[in-house]
């Protein structure tokens, strides 16, 4: 590997390192370089289509002789089949296809589960045919609460082995669960030092339990998928998905054909926060029922979910019920953390609490992170956007927090006192001065002393995600003859913008405009790539660009050198593309005219990640993304209404590779967070088992007046991780809105909210206006 | 739209148990939405078989063959492929189905396609001159106020009509005026910041959020 001197770091703090450069990989992009096009606010190169309505989705596909299937599913929350018949649904008007998706004896494990399907010329048809099919179902004992689940005496949701499903929206490397007792299923746990003696020594402990919510990811395009036989073997799959290719790798062992012969094509995705991976669903099978709906049909089958499928069996983030104990020494230091935590994926597994509590306040030296798994029977939780990580905040801050008023001491203070990554630490002490952090504390304290109606408060949160950047990407670049640039990559945009920054990257590499660049991507013909899953596109992707279209150029410099007649290494590369050298200039145009054959075509691929500076992410060879929020909110004591006046978010996102669509992402991380902080709650009925509100006026999320005044900061680091210097900021930027809304809740009232969602009620009676309970927690 | 008008709502509310059919020309109860349907003004019984209705659909002259349960949403999308409007709740709750009827934003998953009988309907196809962006789609591109783009044909209607209501006033549109505007219009990635700063820009208005001023601060 050639190694060679760069410059990382971030702000003022800059410094030289040497690093191994994998063979065949230009020299990073680092802080020494300035660039023109990358990292400016280029406005996304498909928008014209999104604003126009001309984009088109995998809810607007239409094929010629296209069908509509409709599914059906188990009212119940836990059954036995006892019969099942397709009655007269395979001949009800308009239906071309039906077929059943259990059997008898099957027993089903939550309301919601696949029964039986049917294809029909039309949507309303399909749905009509549904009422015909005929199914006797005994009535199973079943448990959706959490915590009646986690009781031995609980009945058992799961009779047999259970098979874990992990896809690329996990948070790579994470624990699986193991081996538990009854509806209990234990994680490995993280530990440091001895919690226990140490807690047993301390001089201050805190001691309470922190719950959180079922969240749904409530992409407005549902899921769905349109399945188009072309061959006995060969099929066309248009699917609303995260991963291309985990669409085509399931599409191909459900139905036995080779991938070759799998084109699976994305264009336009209506969001997906991790919920969106393979050609099923968490809890439905998706890729499965239109296949052969359409395999049956003798047509292609399109099956969208509606919203009250889309809210029960496509995934959810799991709840988490923590039991947080933390203790300090006489002088403040924090010395014990133990978190014990109980949530519930459903019929799935996946409840962890990510890293906050074990990896952000790494001077607390004795940490014990407990987590299990509850089956209950409710459809699987599976990857949201940062898998455990908001729930693990809210738990641990809001507990620093409370432990900070014990000891009078500043909560932001006690967090600088206990982070050792330099980039959050420089975060939390920048974004006291440009909050006003200080002066808000006053107020609010000054507002609770006198005991007014109206109060503000102040909280703040930190957030750590890591560089999952990876190889398995090969970008093709091709030059053509007549200047034109295509550059094709197989990956989906879910909606960050990536092909925009493909064509920064190309841009700048090539020196030539922004729209001179053709970015192809969304189908899998247009080679291999990673899911839009753990923040991975942007550092996944834009390496490849960048070595391909570096390959590129250093043919067109081979072509310049014979024409000018000076050696390659003395062509010079102009800044409009032109090509410099003895004396003498020739024009982009004129050079790719001269080329030898139609066009030049190079291939990029993406090495493994390089760098970590400032600091490794949980012992893992790449880069630790920091970030810090602050929160300020405004409560009406007498009626408990609730408002987010503003976040300043400050985020670690590596090279900026477009200012616009990069902070377009924070917000969206603001404003999720927000709405999972005050709004969103998934609801299940106790005595029946099903989805109270599974529709978008009774599941409220946040809108347009719902969400706070959002200040972001981006944080430009060079780790020196791979050739562009870009990490992910999908994932980090939602991690601690929620948590520094409840610390900022806490600063406004003098007691916690220990529950989310944030609702008027809880307030109220944190307050002791009305009285706890009722409510299944 | 001059007919009178009957909403999926108004429909289903009307119905109670008697069948949807009878309910399309005898309501039984009144609609507050709709104005009253008296014997002289009521509209020829339709259906339950697809009947045809006619209405002017971005400025063209349409026709479509549809039975009177099918929504204006399913309507514009299957019968017509008209698909900028989405369907994403189906129950009036998201507002990524908005069209204007007649100048007026509505839920096109809650009227029924007979109900625009002889109306105007805009969907966010016809908000540009052909392939010509309007200034306000221009400026939703500029501001990055979309991101997966699926509530984007609805708050662009949304505001659109905003905008022509305002009319000369909207240069003193605020922050908050937009916000109201698209308060039906619902967004999972997080746009609302930067859509309003594209109409406040549109608009000409001065803008009031620190997401709407284009200085893009940055440290590092």
């Amino acid at each position: 590997m050639p190694r060679k001197t760069i410059t990382v770091g971030f702000a003022d703090q800059l410094t030289e390192i040497e690093a191994d450069i994998p063979a065949g990989e230009p020299r990073p992009w680092d802080a020494d370089n300035r660039l023109v096009v990358v990292g400016k606010p280029v406005p996304r190169i498909d928008g014209h289509l999104k604003v126009s309505g001309r984009a088109k989705y995998t809810h607007d596909i239409a094929l010629p002789g296209m069908l509509h299937a409709a599914v059906l599913r188990c009212p119940l929350p836990c059954a036995r089949i006892k019969k099942i018949g397709l009655g007269g649904a395979a001949k009800a008007p308009g239906v071309k296809a039906a077929i059943t998706l259990a059997e008898v004896g099957d027993r089903i494990l939550f309301a919601g589960q696949d029964i039986a399907a049917v294809a029909a010329e039309r949507p309303e048809l399909a749905r009509d045919a549904l009422a015909s099919i005929e199914v006797e179902y005994e009535a199973l004992p079943f448990v959706v609460d959490t915590r009646m689940a986690a009781s031995p005496s609980a009945p058992a949701v799961h009779q047999g082995v259970v098979r874990e499903r992990k896809t690329e929206g996990d948070e790579p490397g994470a624990a699986g669960a193991q081996g538990g007792e009854g509806n209990v299923r234990k994680m490995p746990d993280s530990r440091r030092g001895d919690p226990a003696k140490a807690l047993k020594k301390a001089a201050v402990v805190h001691e309470a339990t922190y719950s959180t919510q079922v969240q749904t990811h409530s992409a407005l395009e549902t899921h769905g998928i349109v399945v188009r036989w072309d061959a006995k073997d060969k099929i066309t799959a248009w699917c609303s998905t995260q991963g291309i290719f985990s669409v085509r790798d399931e599409l191909a062992e459900i139905f036995g054909v080779p991938t070759a012969n799998v084109r699976v094509i994305t264009e336009f995705l209506g969001g997906g926060f991790g919920a969106k991976f393979g050609a099923s669903a968490p809890g439905t099978r998706l890729g499965f029922i239109a296949g052969e709906l359409s395999r049956k049909a003798g047509a292609p089958v399109k099956l969208m979910c509606d919203r009250h499928e889309e809210h029960v069996c496509t995934g959810n983030r799991p709840d988490a019920h923590q039991d947080v104990k933390l203790g300090a020494d006489a002088s403040g230091r924090l010395v014990a953390l133990h978190v014990r935590s109980l949530g519930t994926a459903g019929i799935g597994t996946g409840a962890g609490i990510g890293r906050n509590a074990f990896s952000v306040y790494t001077k607390i030296p004795h940490v014990l992170v407990e987590a299990s798994d509850v089956y209950t029977n409710a459809g699987p939780g599976t990857a949201m956007r940062a898998p455990g990580h908001p729930q693990g905040a809210f738990a641990v801050e809001l507990a620093i927090d409370e432990l900070a008023r014990k000891m009078k001491a500043d909560p932001l203070a006690l967090r600088i006192r206990h982070d050792e990554h330099p980039v959050r630490k420089w975060q939390f002490e920048q974004g006291a001065t440009r909050f006003g952090w200080a002066e808000a504390r006053k107020r609010s304290e000054a507002a609770r002393a006198r005991g007014t109606r109206m109060r503000t408060g102040v909280g703040v949160a930190a957030s750590i995600w890591g560089d999952f950047g990876r190889p398995g990407v090969t970008v093709t670049v091709t030059i053509g003859r007549d200047g034109s640039i295509k550059v094709d990559n197989g990956v989906q945009d879910i909606g960050t913008g990536i092909g925009t920054v493909m064509a920064q990257v190309a841009a700048e590499v090539l020196s030539r405009p922004t729209d001179a660049i053709t970015v192809r991507i969304g189908r899998s013909e247009f080679g291999p790539s990673v899911g839009s899953g753990g923040s991975t596109t942007t550092s996944s992707v834009t390496p490849a660009v960048r070595n391909a279209c570096e390959q590129a150029k250093t043919q067109l410099l081979a072509v310049a050198s014979d024409l000018l007649g000076v050696p390659p290494a003395d062509v010079v590369w102009g800044p409009e593309g032109q090509a410099l050298g003895g004396g003498k200039v020739l024009t982009f145009e004129a050079l790719c005219k001269k080329m030898p054959g139609e066009a030049i075509v190079a291939t990029g691929t993406r090495g493994k990640t390089y760098g970590a500076h400032p600091m490794e992410f949980s012992g893992q060879p790449m880069q630790q993304i920091a970030g810090v929020q602050f929160a300020e909110v405004e409560i009406d004591t007498w009626t408990g209404v609730i408002r987010v006046k503003r976040v300043l978010a400050m985020h670690d996102c590596g090279r900026v590779m477009n200012a616009l669509t990069c902070r377009s992402q924070i917000n969206g991380g603001v404003i999720l967070g927000t709405s999972y902080a005050l709004l969103e709650e998934r609801v299940l009925d106790r005595d029946f088992g099903r989805m109270l509100n599974p529709n978008l006026e009774h599941y409220k999320i946040a809108g347009a007046r719902d969400i706070p005044e959002i200040d972001v900061v981006m944080t430009d680091v060079f780790a020196g991780n791979n050739s562009t210097g870009a990490i992910g900021i999908g994932e980090p930027s939602t991690i601690p809105t929620a948590a520094a809304i409840a610390c900022a809740v806490y600063d406004a009232l003098g007691v916690p909210v220990r529950s989310l969602p944030i609702t008027p009620a809880k307030i109220l009676a944190a307050l002791g206006v009305i009285p706890t309970g009722g409510t299944p927690t | 739209m001059t007919s009178p008008t009957l909403t999926r709502r108004g429909l289903l509310r009307g119905a109670g148990t008697a069948s949807v059919l009878a309910s399309c020309t005898k309501p039984n109860g009144p609609d507050s939405s709709a104005p009253a349907i008296t014997d002289a003004n009521a509209p020829a019984e339709i259906g339950p078989d697809a009947t045809s209705v006619e209405f002017t659909l971005n400025g063209k002259t349409v026709t479509v063959q549809v039975e009177p349960r099918v929504t204006l949403l399913e309507a514009l999308r299957l019968d017509l492929d008209v698909t900028g409007p989405k369907l994403v709740c189906d129950r009036g709750a998201c507002g990524a189905c908005t069209v204007l009827v007649d100048g007026r934003p509505r839920n096109a998953c809650m009227m029924l396609a007979h109900d625009v009988a002889g109306a105007n309907v805009t969907t966010v196809e016809g908000l540009g001159e052909g392939e010509q962006l309007s200034a306000l789609q221009a400026a939703f591109v500029r501001h990055d106020a979309l991101q997966c783009g699926f509530c984007t044909s609805g708050m662009l209607t949304s505001c659109a009509s905003l905008l022509r209501r305002r009319g000369s006033s909207a240069s003193a549109l605020t922050g908050a005026e937009v916000n109201d505007a698209i308060a039906g219009n619902l967004c999972r990635c997080g746009t609302y910041p930067n859509v309003v700063a594209a109409v406040l820009e549109v608009a000409g208005a001065k803008a009031s959020t620190p997401n709407a001023a284009a200085s893009a601060t940055k440290a590092g």
